[in-house]
């Protein structure tokens, strides 16, 4: 298996849990609704990728994390800092979103379709 | 900041992983129970509602793996992990574990031991400020064999004046004396040297100033220095000792400071009396040195060289310098040139090869011992292949694999390591003591920082080298042919296979090139030992005596001292004969001169014969029981009274004479003096057989024997033949010597035997050492080779059966067992005899009369390789001869 569409996944996953953050989420739960809105079916949204990647974030310094509440339910909210607003606006990011449409144009039928390339 | 933030994360993963497990927890199980939540809404039974969550969320376990494999620090804690999982692997595979530890501990170890002696003798830096720059130079004469020839005075006068290479330069030269007053008369050893000698070493005493430039003026050169040694032993390190004033054969002295405890100053080229110095003091050139008329050579000179300028610069001015003074005065310096050496290569320059060598030698017990323990994780890595695969199924990356592989060896090679530390501590404690004292110095070896370093990157090295081919065999296995052939005939194990074969092979071949090296070092010591003296060892005592000329100040008083000791001695009950030498043998002490024979045409003086000359007592050679070959032996009035008559040894005869008749022949012997009309011609009377003066493994050199009454020297070496063990007569002659001059000490007490042991030490220890790492070698090669084959014995049981329940008999079976194990060996000598010729040569001024091709050493130790491996294969191949056929078809 060719392993670059994967690291361009998961890059693009990183994004789009970004953009949902500056729209204004703060739960992982949010999150995680959110994603699998854009994403659509260009690909699944498992929750049981969304906190390896929140936690990789968080540890990288783009987003900081603290308990909080949603109705009884105790959440860990986010926030995204200043390194993550960079990644999400940057070059960086303009040149990952320029790379996936090259990808998602490798699909072919479904591209003007795709809600990612729209989000991104 | 990123990094803080990283930093953050990583120690709080690391140190608070319960925290974050928690916290993990609560926040997985939050987000399990909102999708069930939203699920209920959506209108499903709270029991299906939670199942569709969790099959959305894909597992409460396995989303929290996953988010700890990207945790930061994750690498780390699965280091750890494996480290834990090797050592439990370890503490299954007990046998398999201790086996490995032993055979690593016994390689890092030997080469941690030999190398803590090399960091100590070769690479420590000398306890003198800049010791880089100090340097000794020696005269050399191009017709003689010794390039560290001691140095005249006036030579040393303007070499110091001429050259432009040097900051400084100081002379040295030892002798013995009597310190008196204070205790008992004690003979110490006394180099007399310039007052420039400690500031050119950049030195400073412990107590006192020291040596100023004023104490080389006529009048103050009173005073001493004390080794830290004599200051401990003979004035319980008195603080106050400074100023006090000793006696100096009967001179009194006053102490001007004592050396620190590290500081060391022993030459034994150009060393009088062979030992190590217990004080210093200043000695004054009289005219005669300035004027040129002295021209003994005895001083060594130590010079430190000039910021910048190179040993070989420096080489350089002094070879012209000593072209203008060979012209200057041809008689004298004809043929004599300057040998510029450097402090390091003379203190530890004769102790490099054999070093060097033993150090070569541990390696490749090291590199024998890995090929060991690479060969067992094979053969384990054979059993475990199924362990691998399914972990390659389950996802492991080869990398993954390899690295645990790794891990476990480099887990190993620590365990290894730190016992052969531990080994090596004790080891070279016990090298030290084993080593004769006149080799190491005692004090100087130790275990520091650099042996540590270099023995931890052995071990890693070792770790890396024996765990590389296993890990990567394993990982480049191919799964889907390891599950369906359960690990048989697959190619990793057929790779294995080969691996082990390889190993074993150059196992063989390392050990025998060790085991030619210590054959050779044992033929040579044979050879050495063999080797008759020229006289008698047996029953003999010497020691010496030192007569103060400030008490025996005339020749008549010397020589009657020396007579009526003789005598005396000789009474002694026990003691069958005594006599007296003016060097002991086998201790290469000597003194050699020109010696012109008048029957031959008058040549320059530089060009002259040279001989040793030997004053001796009566009836020495009767004592030593040396041969008369012709002529007759001294008589009682030469014995009594200057008669100029000499007897020649057969080597001079030999060498100067070329079968002229000596007897009747004159020669003059420049001992006594250097200006002609001092020295009478002396008539040759006699002819003896040769004596190995210098050692055994030194050729007799021409020599001339002189009675004591012809040059009546006032420090003799007296010799006493018992007819049993002679040490039990030392005090009684000791009780003889204390009646005629209770101030007068015996030192340097030995038997012959024992000098002759001491004289033999550096080759006994050499070969010893490096015999003891062959047999290592040998055991570890011997154990390699029985491993592979019972490994196979045992993955051949099947075959075996078959072959025995189709009607093989025991002698087919041990004949095909053995045949993997010959083919092996064999191949194994071949290799190490063409690697041992290549290599036995470095062994060179090590050899004594065998040649680094010795046809008969490579024989023997191949034939005793082959006969060991072979029987380390006979044990498993046996063993195969009993495989029951019934069991071994069971079997799977």
């Amino acid at each position: 298996v060719n392993s670059e569409p994967t690291t361009l996944l998961q890059e693009t996953w990183d994004l789009l849990i970004l953009k949902s953050l500056i729209v204004g989420e703060m739960h992982g739960w949010g999150i995680s609704r959110r994603t699998q809105q854009i994403a659509g079916t260009t690909f699944v949204v498992k929750p049981g990728s969304l906190f390896p990647a929140l936690h990789r974030m968080e540890e990288e310094g783009w987003i900081s994390c603290f308990w909080g509440s949603l109705g009884t339910q105790p959440l860990r909210e986010i926030l995204p800092l200043d390194q993550g607003w960079t990644e999400a606006t940057g070059s960086r990011s303009q040149a990952m979103r320029a790379h996936f449409l090259g990808y998602c144009a490798g699909f072919g039928s479904f591209v003007e379709r795709c809600s990612v390339c729209r989000s991104l | 900041m990123p990094l803080f933030v990283k930093l953050r994360s990583l120690l709080r993963n690391l140190f608070l992983s319960r925290r974050v497990e928690v916290d993990l927890d609560r926040e997985v199980h939050a987000h399990l129970e909102l999708l069930t939540d939203e699920n209920i809404r959506a209108g499903m039974s709270p029991k299906e509602a939670q199942r569709t969550a969790r099959v959305e969320l894909g597992g409460v376990e396995q989303v929290k793996e996953q988010v700890r494999e990207k945790q930061m620090g994750n690498w780390l804690h699965s280091v750890m992990s494996d480290c834990r999982y090797g050592a439990r692997q370890f503490r299954r595979n007990l046998g398999f574990t201790l086996v490995a530890v032993f055979t690593l501990a016994l390689g890092i170890g030997a080469n941690t031991a030999i190398f803590s002696v090399i960091n100590s003798v070769l690479l420590r830096p000398l306890p003198y400020h800049d010791p880089d720059d100090l340097v000794m130079l020696w005269e050399s004469n191009s017709q003689h064999v010794n390039s560290h020839n001691t140095v005249s005075p006036p030579n040393f006068l303007d070499w110091q004046s001429r050259n432009s290479v040097f900051s400084s330069m100081s002379f040295i030269f030892d002798e013995r004396d009597n310190l008196t007053g204070n205790g008992d008369p004690e003979e110490v050893v006394v180099q007399d040297v310039s007052t420039n000698f400690f500031s050119l070493l950049g030195v400073n005493p412990l107590l006192g100033p020291g040596f100023t430039p004023e104490n080389g003026q006529p009048g103050h050169d009173n005073v001493v220095i004390f080794s830290y040694g004599l200051w401990k032993e003979r004035f319980a390190g008195d603080p106050s000792i400074v100023g006090k004033s000793v006696l100096l054969n009967g001179h009194p002295q006053t102490v001007v400071g004592v050396t620190p405890q590290n500081f060391d100053w022993f030459i034994k080229d150009g060393s009088l009396t062979g030992a190590k110095p217990q004080m210093w003091s200043p000695f004054l050139f009289p005219q005669a040195f300035h004027d040129h008329k002295q021209m003994g050579r005895f001083m060594s000179v130590a010079a430190r060289l000039k910021p910048g300028v190179t040993h070989w610069q420096a080489q350089i001015e002094m070879s012209t310098i000593a072209a203008r003074l060979e012209q200057e005065d041809p008689d004298f310096n004809g043929h004599w040139g300057v040998n510029v050496v450097s402090l390091r290569d003379q203190i530890s320059g004769d102790l490099r090869p054999a070093l060097l060598i033993l150090f070569g030698a541990v390696a490749f017990v090291l590199l024998i011992a890995c090929a060991n323990v690479s060969s067992l994780l094979l053969a384990r890595a054979g059993s475990r292949e199924r362990e691998m695969a399914i972990r390659t199924a389950m996802g492991a990356s080869r990398w993954r694999i390899a690295r645990q592989l790794l891990i476990e060896s480099l887990l190993l090679a620590l365990i290894g390591g730190g016992s052969g530390v531990a080994l090596a501590v004790w080891g070279t404690n016990t090298l030290l003591t084993a080593s004769p004292q006149n080799l190491l110095d005692l004090r100087a070896v130790s275990m520091d920082l650099r042996v540590l370093l270099f023995a931890v990157a052995a071990t890693l090295l070792a770790g890396l080298l024996f765990g590389f081919l296993p890990s990567y065999i394993s990982a480049h296995s191919r799964i889907s042919e390891t599950l369906k052939e359960a690990g048989r005939g697959s190619s990793s194990a057929s790779r294995r296979a080969f691996a082990r074969n390889a190993f074993v092979v150059a196992q063989l071949g390392l050990a025998l090139v060790l085991l030619t090296g210590s054959g050779l070092l044992i033929r040579s010591f044979v050879r050495l030992i063999g080797v008759d003296p020229g006289f008698d060892t047996a029953h003999l005592l010497t020691f010496k005596i030192a007569l103060p000329r400030s008490k025996y100040s005339t020749d008549q008083l010397r020589a009657a001292f020396f007579q009526q000791l003789l005598s005396r001695i000789s009474t002694v009950p026990g003691v069958r004969s005594a006599t007296m030498e003016s060097f002991p043998p086998l201790t290469g002490l000597g003194a050699a001169t020109d010696v012109r024979l008048l029957s031959q045409r008058s040549v320059a003086r530089s060009d002259l014969p040279v001989a040793n000359v030997r004053v001796v007592g009566p009836d020495y050679f009767g004592t030593m029981s040396i041969p008369l070959r012709a002529g007759r032996l001294f008589n009682t009035q030469e014995l009594a009274a200057e008669k100029h008559v000499t007897i020649i040894n057969q080597a001079f005869a030999d060498k100067y004479l070329h079968g002229v008749n000596p007897l009747g022949q004159k020669a003059v012997i420049y001992m006594k003096s250097d200006a002609e009309a001092e020295n009478q011609p002396s008539e040759i009377i006699g002819v003896v057989g040769d004596v190995h003066q210098l050692g055994l493994d030194t050729a007799p050199e021409p020599t001339v024997y002189w009675p004591h009454s012809e040059l009546v020297m006032s420090g003799m070496t007296i010799l006493a033949r018992a007819s049993n063990n002679p040490l039990a007569l030392l005090s009684t002659i000791r009780n003889q010597l204390q009646q005629l001059d209770p101030e007068l000490p015996m030192a340097a007490v030995a038997t012959m035997d024992q000098l002759l042991a001491d004289s033999l030490s550096r080759s006994r220890f050499t070969m010893l050492l490096l015999g003891i790492f062959a047999m290592v070698a040998l055991m570890l090669a011997a154990v390699g080779i029985y491993g592979l084959i019972a490994y196979s014995v045992t993955q051949r049981t099947q075959e075996l059966g078959i072959r025995i329940a189709l009607g093989a008999q025991r002698r087919d079976v041990l004949r095909l067992v053995l045949k993997q194990g010959t083919r092996l060996t064999l191949l194994g000598v071949a290799i190490g005899v063409l690697a041992a010729l290549a290599l036995s040569r470095v062994l060179g001024t090590l050899l004594f009369g065998v040649s680094a091709t010795d046809p008969l050493t490579f024989a023997g130790v191949a034939g005793l390789l082959a006969i060991v491996a072979l029987l380390a294969c006979f044990i498993p191949a046996r063993r195969a001869t009993r495989v029951d056929p019934m069991i071994a078809l069971r079997y799977e």
